[in-house]
């Protein structure tokens, strides 16, 4: 444990932004991944266990574009585009198989994907670490924010999974096919029954939820070291994200993702051996007080 | 098609001394079975084969346990996982670090089980199936990503290094192969011998109504919660045996013993054999363990392979493989198919 | 004596429950009517512990039960059968009840000893041929038919000896010939047993003529309560039920 080290963090406003800064990109990866995870609950009640795979695949993907076209709007256009296409085919292929099977099975099926997935990215790209390197139109001086250093990467970062996170609010409350996604989430067998095909819905909402989290992928590429199996702890992460803000909330897995983002920015200096400790910590204090999560309703 | 029934057939009831007499049956059971394991070794002289035994008396005590949670009680528990690790680092440590004798070491290890199966599982079991899974599943994540980063203590991704010290105790050598062999069937044995006895005790009963229906089991006078944390406590402390026998097999414990992926294949264990039976797990542990070490053999793509055999089972079959043979018992005996 | 004290309860606003205060003398066997909506089911809600209440007593024999938990209050004598059964789908009849007494010996947490517990057999014995379900009692619970499903749930109730049943429309989704079959069970067991039976009944022809006792809810409250001669004349109720609702059950 090292409370100077928070303390004296606390106190200097060049450390403060820094570290926020580091929260917030912690925090607005995590949302990606989780509001896909939150979004496919919502309306196909599977927690998509493999969904951390579509991450790890936004990031080769656009690895792999942007080694080829040097193109960086290129690349992170792979990387969604890529996932959602996956997304697509493994909830037609496979998860469609299991609805309305134990919850066992649903777990069994993405156990295996997630298995399959680390091995197709190790024979595709190799077991070792890989990187994308830092774009060139990134590599400038970076911004001096009250004395602490904002690379400008990281506001486009920001930025963009802030305009995915209003896109997709504005888009399920306003738009018809929102509203559908909505209603399909409340009572299918209605939705069905009014003559809207719900197995294109199912998979036009995980493709939306691939999509995410690939492009959190892709965002994170130029950031983070690439490795098969990097898409677990962010899953698990997202998760616990999840569950701190309830299942099935937009708001929710936003606020829960910038908590854990503070958490894990913020907890690294205080007790650099226990950060992820104080995450799943913060976790079960929820869940004691708010089982459904703080923006989570009763599902009867 | 529950075991009792398979016992009374279509008869009335006949509980009284019954109940003794089979108790005894299966005591007598459980010591062949003893027996005949310990003697293999006088037959097959084969190492790998001892070895084979030991890992599957590890994994088999974990799997079964673990189907206490899934099949009888409904429980999926996704870090079962964290117990098995738990066993192996708490048992590893307790006789690297103190020097303290087997057997106390042994004890002393399940007593950390219990209290760190009382806190999780007090957390954990009011919880909603699938928020059940992940939150246990997080808790494994917990353990594991401590035992990574407490380096200071247990090697951090290196594991517990130098060797496990077994000083012999009775006239036991656990650094012996063959000592070591006849104990890991030992404990197996008494293992599922008590776990066998909790699923056909009234306390059995009452995690097959919880697992049918909760809320009813409730409104009969049931207290849902304990009767979960007691089953979580209670297979939490088998799985931790099983964790320590593969601590002494391999003279050590490293970060995978706790990582979650054991708590996937304990799943899938109970998938590939079938939580319908007692023994399906076992079945499954057995049957996995040849998988691996075939695939293991054969490629690096051991993930692929492995993966491609869950969706057959989770997919194609839908069933274990006991659940199969159950069945086919079962229209064997009565063909109307009435008692399913 | 079970007596139900000022009981209240409301979700958002709505008042579920609105200051009920009822007796149901021992040995009375009594049916809650009322409109869809009525609060019938929240009102067996709260007495059996599923809900709790926001306010008010249930006193059992002078002993108050409110906002105590499902299984205390089934210990306490207070059994209940559900509108649609509730009941073990993999256990056999035969495991249902003896596992049911065992519950309700508490050894329900007994490791060391082999199910099933021969003390309970009596018990288990008599309830099955008290409900008739003796001869089928190696079916698995989910292969019985749907009457058979309910008078499981009535048996699982009985079992345990309870002072008072409650009984959640035991004739919900069954045939006329049905119906009378099982009302008539009920009414049996009322006889035979000498407890005290509470029932929600939708079938006005069956209240009128099997329960000597019945009490009108609607919207929350009791709009009357009495034998079914004066049940039957009450303005308020006529009033309740052809003003809101198209039953035609009520046919003087």
């Amino acid at each position: 444990m090292d409370l100077d080290a928070l303390t004296g963090c606390l106190a200097s406003s060049a450390c403060l932004v820094t570290q926020t800064t580091s929260g917030f990109i912690i925090g607005m990866l995590l949302f990606l991944v989780a509001v896909g995870l939150t979004l496919i609950f919502g309306v196909l009640k599977v927690v998509n266990f493999s969904h951390g795979a579509f991450y790890m695949f936004g990031a080769y993907f656009a690895m792999t574009a942007y080694q080829f076209s040097g193109s960086f709007a290129l690349a992170m256009l792979c990387g969604a585009a890529g996932t959602a296409i996956l997304g697509l085919i493994f909830e037609r292929v496979f998860m469609s198989r299991v609805y309305g099977a134990d919850v066992l099975m649903q777990l069994l099926v993405c156990y295996a994907f997630v298995l399959i997935f680390d091995d197709v990215v190790r024979m595709i790209w190799g077991p070792e670490f890989k990187s994308m390197g830092m774009p060139a139109a990134f590599q400038v001086v970076p911004l001096f924010i009250a004395g602490g250093v904002v690379p400008p990467y990281y506001l486009l970062l920001i930025g963009v999974a802030l305009a995915a996170a209003m896109i997709l609010g504005l888009g399920l409350a306003r738009t018809r096919i929102g509203k559908v996604i909505r209603a399909a989430a409340h009572n299918p067998g209605m939705v069905s029954a009014l003559g809207i095909n719900t197995g294109l819905i199912y998979g036009g909402v995980f493709a939306l939820g691939g999509m995410l989290a690939g492009l959190a992928g892709a965002l994170a590429a130029p950031v983070r070291s690439l490795t098969p199996g990097m898409g677990f702890s962010v899953l698990i992460e997202s998760f616990i994200v999840t569950v701190i803000g309830g299942m099935g909330s937009i708001l929710g897995a936003l606020i829960g993702a910038l908590l854990i983002g503070m958490i894990r920015s913020f907890g690294s200096l205080g007790f650099p051996l226990f950060t992820e400790g104080l995450m799943y910590l913060f976790m079960v204090i929820v869940l004691v007080s708010r089982p459904t999560g703080l923006f989570g309703k009763e599902v009867a | 098609m529950t075991e009792l029934q398979a016992e009374q057939g279509a008869q009335a009831l006949e509980v009284s001394h019954e109940a003794k007499t089979r108790r005894n049956r299966d005591a007598l059971i459980a010591l062949a079975v003893f027996v005949l394991l310990a003697l293999l070794p006088a037959v097959f002289s084969s190492k790998l084969l001892l070895d084979f035994v030991i890992r599957c008396a590890a994994y088999g005590l974990f799997a079964t346990s673990l189907n206490l949670l899934v099949g009888y009680t409904g429980l999926i528990s996704f870090g079962h996982g964290m117990f098995f690790g738990l066993g192996a680092y708490g048992f590893g440590l307790m006789m690297q670090k103190t020097g303290v004798p087997v057997p106390v070491a042994f004890v002393a290890t399940l007593a950390i089980t219990f209290v760190v199966a009382l806190v999780i599982g007090a957390i954990c079991v009011r919880l909603k199936e699938i928020y059940f899974a992940f939150v246990t599943l997080a808790f494994q994540m917990l353990i594991h990503s401590t035992i990574l980063s407490w380096v200071s203590l247990t090697g951090g991704d290196q594991g517990l290094r130098g060797g496990i010290p077994r000083p012999p105790f009775l006239g036991i050598d656990l650094s012996n192969q063959l000592h070591l062999y006849v104990a890991s069937c030992a404990l197996l044995v008494i293992g599922l011998f008590l776990m066998h006895r909790i699923a056909q005790s009234p306390f059995g009963y009452t995690l097959r109504m919880i697992r049918d229906n909760a809320t009813r089991a409730s409104f009969i006078g049931i207290d849902v919660w304990r009767a979960k944390l007691t089953i979580f406590v209670l297979a939490a402390l088998f799985a931790s045996t099983g964790g320590i026998i593969m601590a002494l097999f391999v003279s050590g414990a490293y970060p995978e013993f706790a990582y979650w992926t054991i708590s996937g294949e304990g799943i899938f264990i109970n998938m590939l054999g079938g939580v319908t039976t007692f023994l399906g797990p076992m079945v499954g542990t057995v049957l996995l363990l040849i998988l691996n070490d075939t695939v293991t053999r054969l490629t690096d793509y051991h993930g692929l392979v492995l993966g491609i055999v869950i969706l057959f089972f989770a997919i194609g079959l839908r069933k274990g493989l006991m659940d199969f043979v159950v069945e086919w018992y079962a229209q064997r005996r009565n063909g109307d198919g009435e008692r399913r | 004596m079970l007596e139900i004290r000022s009981l209240s309860k409301s979700f958002g606003g709505v008042k579920a429950t609105d200051n009920v205060t009822l007796d149901f003398a021992d040995g009375s066997l009594t049916a809650v009517i009322g409109p869809n909506g009525a609060g019938k089911s929240t009102f067996f809600n709260l007495i059996t512990g599923a809900l709790t209440p926001d306010a008010g007593q249930i006193l059992l024999n002078g002993l108050d039960l409110a906002g105590r938990t499902p299984p205390e209050i089934v210990r306490h004598g207070i059994g209940r059968a559900f509108q649609v059964a509730s009941i073990f789908p993999s256990l056999t009849v035969q495991e249902t009840m003896l596992a049911a007494v065992c519950a309700d010996q508490r050894k329900a947490s007994v490791l060391h000893r082999r199910f099933p517990l021969a003390e309970t057999r009596d018990r288990a014995e008599h309830a099955m041929e008290l409900l008739g379900l003796a001869n089928k009692r190696n079916r698995t619970a989910a292969t019985l038919s749907h009457g058979d499903q309910k008078l499981l749930d009535i048996a699982l109730a009985l079992v345990l000896d309870p002072k008072v049943l409650l009984l959640d429309e035991p004739t919900a989704g069954m045939g006329t010939e049905e119906r009378w079959r099982m009302i008539e069970k009920v009414r049996e067991l009322w006889e035979t047993q000498k407890i005290t039976v509470v029932f929600i009944e939708h079938d006005m022809d069956i209240v009128f003529k099997i329960a000597p006792e019945i009490v009108v809810l609607c919207y929350g409250r009791i709009l009357a309560t009495g034998k079914p001669d004066a049940i039957r004349r009450n303005e308020a109720v006529i009033e309740a039920y052809l003003g809101t609702e198209h039953h035609a059950g009520i046919t003087v």
